[in-house]
């Protein structure tokens, strides 16, 4: 049986429109990728990470700080490659 | 999630409502209020505190006051500082009465705000606790789907990618209507109830895979859709699965809890062609039927139960 791990990063919005309609779906898509369970944070609101909705709820604006929490066999590769995601503004400026 | 409500933002929210006039400008009024009950003094201020309700925002009606003026000033001061120096977040004094200047000096002394509202004491207690039981209901955000189907609250749970607002979709076109898609967010009333309604920023619009964000309440209009809804019963979408076992009798009861309410849960297994949306709609009339006294499961395992035993008793005497 896989193991089921556990991940947690901070991250921080960097692009200037912040999380509108296109980088929610990337963030989205990637996150569908993956097996693990994959939550999103944002004060008190916590949303699942492979839906669309949920992600544009949390209205995440340039500057705003996010807790991604990951849970199953592959939580550290998702909870990397989604960091990277947002750490590098979705490829935006 | 422990929820608190801070003086400015109960002035900011409800001011116009409880009518209230600020007293003691300049004092904090970042002090938070946890407790959603009220309490009027009564004995404290005749200096006895040893069983005060701490935490309790206190309200001071016409009695209070009338005693209150009726003491002489340096005893008024002496009892008010007893009764500001016990824990409150803040005083209310109803009907738009005068205070007495003692009273906003012992406050200012304490730190401790007071407000002036034009509300009856009665009608001040009414919409004061009404709000502040809301405000200060333990919540929590859920994902999944709720809707209203024949009045009861299906709160749809599974897997991404599952089919819940599909089958939520489903439902808003045969006439039921839909409360919040994807991100629930629960609050509990009371000890047994758990309401549940949609962000403001997602109003009633869904996500569907292969077309994108729609709009339910424009595609169908203002009867598609509900603004909050208890929650009744939670229906868990999943795939089937052949090792595992399914209630086969609707005997066996699951419970599924949500901010420690114990609510009735359904499991649906998902195979090709499967009418998800009927099989919604009779789980919500079951939970009616239920609750009208009929359960239908139940109610045949005693008519089979009554069947067998007639005919062992048949039997018994044939065997004489």
């Amino acid at each position: 049986m896989t193991e089921l791990t556990t991940d947690e990063r901070i991250v921080t919005i960097r692009n200037r429109l912040g999380m509108h309609a296109r980088p929610a779906a990337e963030f989205v898509k990637l996150a569908g990728r993956f097996q693990a369970d994959i939550t999103v944070c944002r004060g008190d609101l916590e949303v699942n990470g492979k839906s669309i909705m949920g992600i544009l709820m949390l209205a995440a604006e340039q500057g705003a700080q996010m807790t991604i929490r990951t849970r199953g066999p592959d939580s550290q590769a998702a909870a990397a490659a989604l960091e990277e995601l947002i750490e590098n503004g979705f490829g935006e400026a | 999630m422990p929820s608190v409500l801070t003086l400015a933002r109960l002035q900011e929210l409800k001011g116009e409502v409880l009518s209230l006039e600020l007293l003691t400008p300049g004092l904090d009024l970042d002090r938070q209020c946890a407790d959603p009950d009220l309490s009027s003094p009564g004995v404290a201020l005749a200096g006895y505190v040893d069983r005060f309700a701490s935490g309790r925002m206190q309200v001071l009606g016409e009695t209070e006051i009338r005693y209150l003026n009726s003491l002489e000033p340096v005893l008024r001061r002496q009892r008010l500082d007893i009764l500001f120096s016990q824990d409150f977040p803040a005083l209310f004094v109803t009907k738009g009465q005068e205070v007495p200047d003692e009273l906003l000096a012992s406050a200012r002394a304490h730190g401790k705000p007071v407000f002036r509202s034009y509300l009856t004491t009665k009608d001040f207690y009414a919409r004061t606790k009404a709000y502040l039981e809301t405000a200060l209901a333990p919540s929590t955000s859920l994902h999944g789907s709720l809707a209203d189907v024949y009045g009861v609250g299906l709160l749809f749970v599974g897997q991404s990618g599952i089919g819940k607002s599909e089958c939520v979709l489903d439902l808003v076109e045969r006439g039921h209507r839909l409360v919040a898609d994807d991100v629930v967010l629960a609050s509990r009333r009371g000890n047994d109830v758990i309401i549940g309604k949609g962000h403001p920023m997602q109003r009633h619009r869904m996500e569907i895979r292969g077309i994108g964000i729609i709009d339910i309440r424009a595609l169908f209009g203002i009867r598609a859709t509900r603004q909050q809804k208890r929650i009744e019963v939670v229906v868990q979408l999943e795939e089937w699965d052949d090792t595992r076992m399914y209630d086969r009798t609707g005997l066996m009861r699951e419970e599924a809890e949500i901010l420690g309410v114990r609510l009735p849960k359904v499991i649906i297994p998902l195979n090709p062609g499967k009418n998800i949306t009927v099989i919604s709609e009779v789980v919500a009339m079951n939970h009616l039927l239920r609750y009208a006294g009929i359960d239908s499961a139940a109610e045949f395992d005693r008519e089979l139960k009554g069947t067998l035993l007639a005919r062992q008793e048949y039997l018994e005497e044939d065997y004489e």
